[in-house]
């Protein structure tokens, strides 16, 4: 699989919201953040506050109400290859198996490249799972799947929203373990939403926390440790104090 | 999948239950050819109530049936049915005795055996030629109906404002029987084919664009999320995303698209068209031929059954990634 240079990102002065019912509901207040290439950058926010909402502008699934969103200075319009989402569920199509759900991009791009379909397909350990239907896999094995689907295509940014949430906790934290490995050896940039402080601290580079609805970034830490961490980091523990007092946790400490 | 149950060989370790049926199913199979030699017999040696035609033909295809179960028993290809096929032979010898013998039923209402194979002895042709003639209307209607109905289905679906100019013409149209239409089709539409062609073609419409509309617009729209992404457009999401997605429903409307076809079909082969199963039976009552009637009433449940059997296939085929299905 060849790899491509990762993608950097500039939000300008994003609003959002939506109607719902007749009233209009402000989701997003004027967020500006710049993300450059390579970075992996952790969304962390209350429940409900909008951090979705903004990967889907960032995936170009939804213009936003206002302000831009550039990639590499050009204006995103709508979705496109080089932008993956993997969603919280792994959304895969049932009618199509392991091998098919992951040629997913190929097929719409119309492309025939069946050596990297089998090799995201080994790369996220479901090698002998290929004519595999959805509803014959685990949780954890059909988010893999998802992975899989996702890195076929090659991103230049991986949006990751909160893929690993409804995962039993052994199967999440290989996961992270996966994902981290593939993040460094792929060098994509990645924005990941996640409600696990301490999933936000073994993988990002970079912690944008935000205020409940409508979200504002209210903390942006850079985490300047190795790349590989271990739970147990002192340093990591401070951060992880530091955060929930951000997201008005402290008496919970 | 019922073949591999009866051919596993006897647990023993499971206790009584196992062990008891194991000598009773192998021996049932064998039971089967001669059900049907009492059959032959019967209507062979004891003479009939009155004189009926093909009596001794009748003999013969009850013989040469029991002697195909008897072979089929010797190769073990026999035992899931072999219970109907024993029931099937007393079956028609009961029938013979009764009727053919003792003449218990009022004629000409009831026939016997020997009067249903004399139809299709001497009437074969006329039966096969109404057979094709009904399967080729049924083919063009229901054909052109499925794939209206689909199209149709998948713009209500998925196009608000096909939604906004359709949606009353369906709803004004389609819960009309189509048989109603039958004598206003046969006015203004000058060839009866043509005209039941027509009326077909919305009654397997109907339920097909009803259900193909509910399949779609239950499409999770986190699957059109994941194609738009990777940058799929209209043209993938509709064919590729919306149709796979509807397909369980859009079986459904096939499947009762395909039950009141049959209806309208017969209705208006009674009616209007002069050929086909329908016009058959018609003629055969007029005539009083009831052995006839039963003969086309015979062929006509073999072509619906075969219909429905083909449609189940190929719905088995299409959705092999469902979990689970119903067997026809």
């Amino acid at each position: 699989m060849v790899t491509n240079r990762p993608l950097g990102l500039q939000l300008t002065h994003i609003d959002h919201g939506y109607t719902i019912g007749g009233t209009f509901t402000p989701v997003l207040d004027d967020i500006s953040l710049t993300i450059a290439p390579g970075e992996f950058v952790a969304l962390l926010g209350p429940s409900g506050c909008g951090k979705s909402t903004l990967l889907r502008l960032i995936a170009g699934l939804e213009p936003p109400h206002g302000g831009a969103i550039l990639a590499e200075g050009t204006p995103i319009t709508g979705p496109g290859p080089d932008r993956i989402v993997m969603f919280q569920d792994p959304t895969l199509y049932p009618w199509r198996t392991v091998r098919g759900n992951v040629a997913l991009g190929h097929d719409i791009a119309g492309r025939k490249d069946p050596a990297s379909v089998e090799a995201a397909i080994e790369l996220v350990g479901l090698k002998g799972f290929e004519r595999a239907w959805p509803h014959q896999l685990s949780g954890g094995m059909a988010q893999r799947a998802a992975l899989a689907r996702a890195l076929v295509n090659d991103p230049r940014l991986l949006i990751l929203d909160e893929p690993l949430g409804k995962l039993d906790s052994l199967t999440r934290l290989t996961m992270q373990t996966e994902l981290h490995r593939l993040w460094q050896d792929r060098g994509f940039t990645a924005i990941m939403v996640t409600h696990d402080v301490e999933e936000a601290l073994l993988l990002a580079t970079r912690i944008i926390v935000f205020s409940p609805r409508p979200a504002r970034i209210i903390g942006d830490l850079p985490i300047d440790l190795p790349p590989h961490r271990h739970r147990d980091d002192p340093r990591l523990l401070d951060l992880r104090k530091n955060i929930l007092v951000q997201l008005g946790h402290s008496a919970d400490w | 999948m019922s073949a591999s149950d009866t051919r596993a060989p006897p647990v023993r370790a499971t206790g009584q239950t196992a062990t008891k049926a194991g000598p009773r199913r192998t021996l049932l199979p064998w039971a089967a050819g001669p059900a049907w030699f009492l059959a032959a017999l019967v209507t062979w040696r004891w003479p009939d109530a009155d004189d009926f035609p093909d009596t001794s033909q009748l003999a013969a295809l009850f013989l040469a049936v029991g002697l195909g179960l008897t072979a089929a028993a010797a190769l073990r290809r026999l035992s899931a049915r072999a219970p109907w096929a024993i029931a099937l032979g007393l079956g028609f010898a009961a029938w013979e005795i009764a009727q053919a013998k003792l003449l218990w039923l009022p004629r000409p209402f009831f026939g016997t055996p020997q009067d249903l194979l004399d139809v299709f002895l001497t009437d074969w042709k006329r039966l096969g030629d109404s057979l094709l003639h009904s399967l080729g209307l049924l083919a063009v209607g229901y054909g052109i109906g499925a794939v209206l109905g689909v199209a149709v289905g998948v713009g209500l679906g998925r196009s608000p404002r096909f939604r906004y100019w359709v949606r009353p013409l369906i709803r004004l149209v389609g819960p009309l029987p189509p048989v109603a239409l039958l004598p206003l089709a046969f006015v203004l539409i000058p060839s009866g084919r043509l005209a039941s062609e027509a009326l077909l073609a919305l009654a397997a419409g109907f339920p097909t664009t009803i259900l193909t509309w509910s399949g779609v617009a239950a499409v999770d729209p986190a699957y059109y999320d994941v194609a738009r992404t990777m940058g799929a457009r209209n043209r993938f999401l509709v064919l590729r995303v919306a149709l796979p997605a509807a397909m369980p429903q859009i079986f459904v409307g096939l499947f009762m698209g395909l039950g009141v076809s049959f209806a309208t079909l017969v209705v208006a082969e009674m009616l209007g068209v002069k050929s086909g199963l329908g016009f058959y039976m018609q003629w055969a009552q007029g005539w009083a031929a009831y052995p006839n009637m039963y003969a086309a009433l015979l062929m006509m449940s073999l072509m619906c059954t075969g219909l429905v059997t083909l449609l189940f296939k190929v719905r088995d085929r299409v959705l092999s990634w469902q979990k689970d299905g119903l067997k026809w």
